[in-house]
């Protein structure tokens, strides 16, 4: 144990170190994701989600709809059975408990005035925080970057994620009535809270 | 985690290197930085090896880490067939070593000339560096000799197959090539580095060609039977471009540049006005001369869970120059596995039993400009042998996966170097 808190210790000061020793539960298991979800979850693009931060039952239930194939990704959905094999539990709890930056992507100001100015058509569900509710099943969509923000929004307008699943009909409803401009500010507006 | 900047090469580095940072041979005699602790020693610091030495040092900044790379500058092979078309510059996938430094990476720009596994240390020029274990990522050599006039034409005949100075010339004698005339591309028979560059290659001559010389003509010479990999998506990708002509079973096994011509396995010459022939490949030299590599002389066998050499102990072989697991030869295993090596290190280094991790493979491919292609691979690890889980392919192609190859691409240098 004390050499564990020293190793630490050491990351933790030490320039362009992770946020935590690679041997804590769960973060040796999740080192495949940095490819594409960056070191200890810290996504540097536009286009992946940050992992880290995430409530671990968020991402146990991505998870879980990618490998079901009822979030359709064939980029995920091949991940997501390695990751429900190797053991979902430790890896997002490990994500959960890594300290979530803003994204390197940021966003147009102007957009985020016009997408706060429109954001009070999401505050029934997602709050006025944009923290959501974990118990009604309603996620955190702050801090994302941008254009995966976008992209999920497009998803649901178009009916590609989570297809014939009654509990987003009304969600899906509502973003039809969207221009793709206006969710482009949605996404710029949420991007930017933290 | 260091943000780490492309072109930061331009930056005089060397902070920290001390002996090191001479980095000429005159200086290295003997054991030039003896060893005061533990330390592992990395060979080649491209997608394998720089990825390892850093998880290196984030799983155990207690572990010296000295990585040796000649190259001053990483370019990246994935997105270099963009080169070729004009869609991307070669400035836009080259990039420094200050990241790893940042970690407490020693780079040290010189060739590894010599492994001695029993006396656990690595010949570097009249000198040596100990090692507790070594990993050794040292990419693909061509075959030349097994292409006839391949071995005196030099650069007369291009493969731009690591990315550089070669990509550039291949992307000048395209754009110089008279409209009407012939770009022949060869493919290697597998296994070869990265199996669906040269159909990626293929889509980014031949959208060129249609767009600025369209009376021009693409043949393509491939020694497998069929389409290595993404096989019904390339197909279906080439549909868009007429002035292709594809011929599999068509193994070059002579090239003429006095007479600008190729000759296959059956006797057929081939004209061209450019040519690409990418030649049949093996482990990278130092993994035949060090003796990883298996009786076939050409690939390294290593343990699925460690990746620590089946011929030598203390030696760990990663990326391309692997064979026996049932991926391909891409950046992003490579990645992957310098990661799963580095972990396996760190943990044998601390008396502990590694764990059983396996990698995962996403690979992009680019069939024009703006729309990419893509399949996904998952494994695991099932008596103590990287199985696959799944593979997954996109349902067609799109603008989407290009999205997504940039992001792919933007995350992975960063894991990689940053």
């Amino acid at each position: 144990m004390r050499t564990t808190l020293a190793v630490f210790v050491v990351l933790a000061v030490a320039p362009g170190a992770a946020a935590g020793p690679l041997d804590a539960p769960g973060a040796a298991k999740a080192v495949v994701c940095s490819a594409c979800h960056g070191e200890g979850g810290q996504s540097p693009s536009n286009v992946m989600p940050i992992l880290a931060g995430m409530p671990s039952w968020y991402l146990k239930k991505a998870v879980d709809d990618y490998a079901a194939g009822r979030r359709l990704s064939p980029e995920m959905e091949p991940y997501a059975k390695q990751v429900l094999q190797l053991g979902v539990d430790e890896i997002a709890a490990y994500f959960a408990g890594q300290t979530r930056r803003p994204p390197d992507v940021r966003s147009d100001p102007a957009a985020v005035e016009r997408g706060r100015a429109a954001a009070g058509q999401c505050v029934g569900c997602h709050t006025a925080s944009g923290k959501g509710d974990p118990a009604k099943g309603i996620p955190d969509i702050t801090g994302q970057p941008p254009g995966y923000l976008q992209n999920q929004m497009l998803l649901f307008k178009t009916d590609r994620r989570s297809p014939g699943d009654e509990s987003l009909k009304a969600l899906k409803a509502f973003f039809k009535t969207l221009p793709d401009e206006q969710i482009a500010d949605l996404a710029g507006f949420y991007s930017s809270l933290r | 985690m260091t943000r780490f900047t492309r072109r930061e090469f331009l930056v005089t580095s060397g902070t920290g290197l001390g002996l090191l940072a001479a980095g000429c041979a005159p200086t290295i005699k003997g054991d030039f930085s003896p060893k005061t602790g533990r330390r592992v020693v990395v060979i080649g610091g491209g997608w394998g090896g720089a990825t390892a030495a850093k998880y290196v040092r984030l799983a155990d900044p207690s572990i010296e880490v000295i990585l040796l790379e000649p190259n001053r500058r990483f370019v990246s092979c994935p997105f270099s067939n963009l080169v070729l078309s004009g869609v991307r510059t070669i400035d836009s996938l080259t990039f420094g070593y200050r990241g790893l430094r940042n970690h407490g990476v020693r780079v040290l720009h010189e060739a590894a000339t010599a492994i001695e596994p029993d006396a656990r240390r690595v010949r570097v020029g009249e000198g040596y560096l100990q090692y507790d274990r070594l990993i050794v990522s040292p990419g693909v050599e061509f075959q030349t000799e097994q292409v006839d006039g391949l071995g005196q034409a030099g650069d007369e005949v291009l493969h731009a197959w690591k990315a550089g100075p070669q990509t550039v010339m291949l992307a000048d004698r395209l754009r110089a090539m008279p409209d009407g005339g012939v770009f022949v591309l060869t493919v290697p028979p597998v296994a070869y580095r990265c199996p669906p560059g040269p159909y990626e290659r293929v889509c980014q001559v031949a959208w060129y060609l249609k767009n600025n010389k369209p009376k021009s003509k693409l043949i393509v010479l491939d020694a497998n039977q069929n389409i290595v990999s993404k096989t019904a998506l390339f197909r279906a990708a080439w549909q868009a471009y007429p002035n292709l002509e594809y011929r599999a079973s068509n193994k070059v096994v002579k090239v003429d540049p006095g007479a600008r011509q190729v000759t296959t396995e059956f006797g057929d010459a081939v004209k061209y006005d450019v040519v690409n022939l990418i030649p049949p490949q093996r482990a990278g030299t130092i993994a035949v001369q060090a003796d990883l590599v298996s009786a076939d002389k050409r690939w390294c066998e290593v343990n699925h869970v460690t990746y620590e050499s089946v011929k030598h102990q203390n030696v760990h072989v990663i990326g391309d120059s692997t064979i026996g697991l049932p991926v391909p030869k891409s950046g992003n295993i490579a990645n992957a596995m310098g990661k799963i090596s580095a972990l396996a290190v760190v943990h044998l280094l601390n008396g502990k039993e590694p764990l059983a991790l396996a990698p995962g493979n996403t690979c992009y491919s680019w069939v024009n400009d703006r729309e990419a292609i893509a399949v996904v691979n998952a494994y695991r690890i099932d008596g103590g042998k990287v199985v696959q889980i799944e593979q997954k392919l996109t349902p067609g192609q799109s603008a989407q996966w290009g999205r997504h190859a940039v992001g792919w691409a933007t995350s992975i240098w960063n894991d990689v170097l940053g």
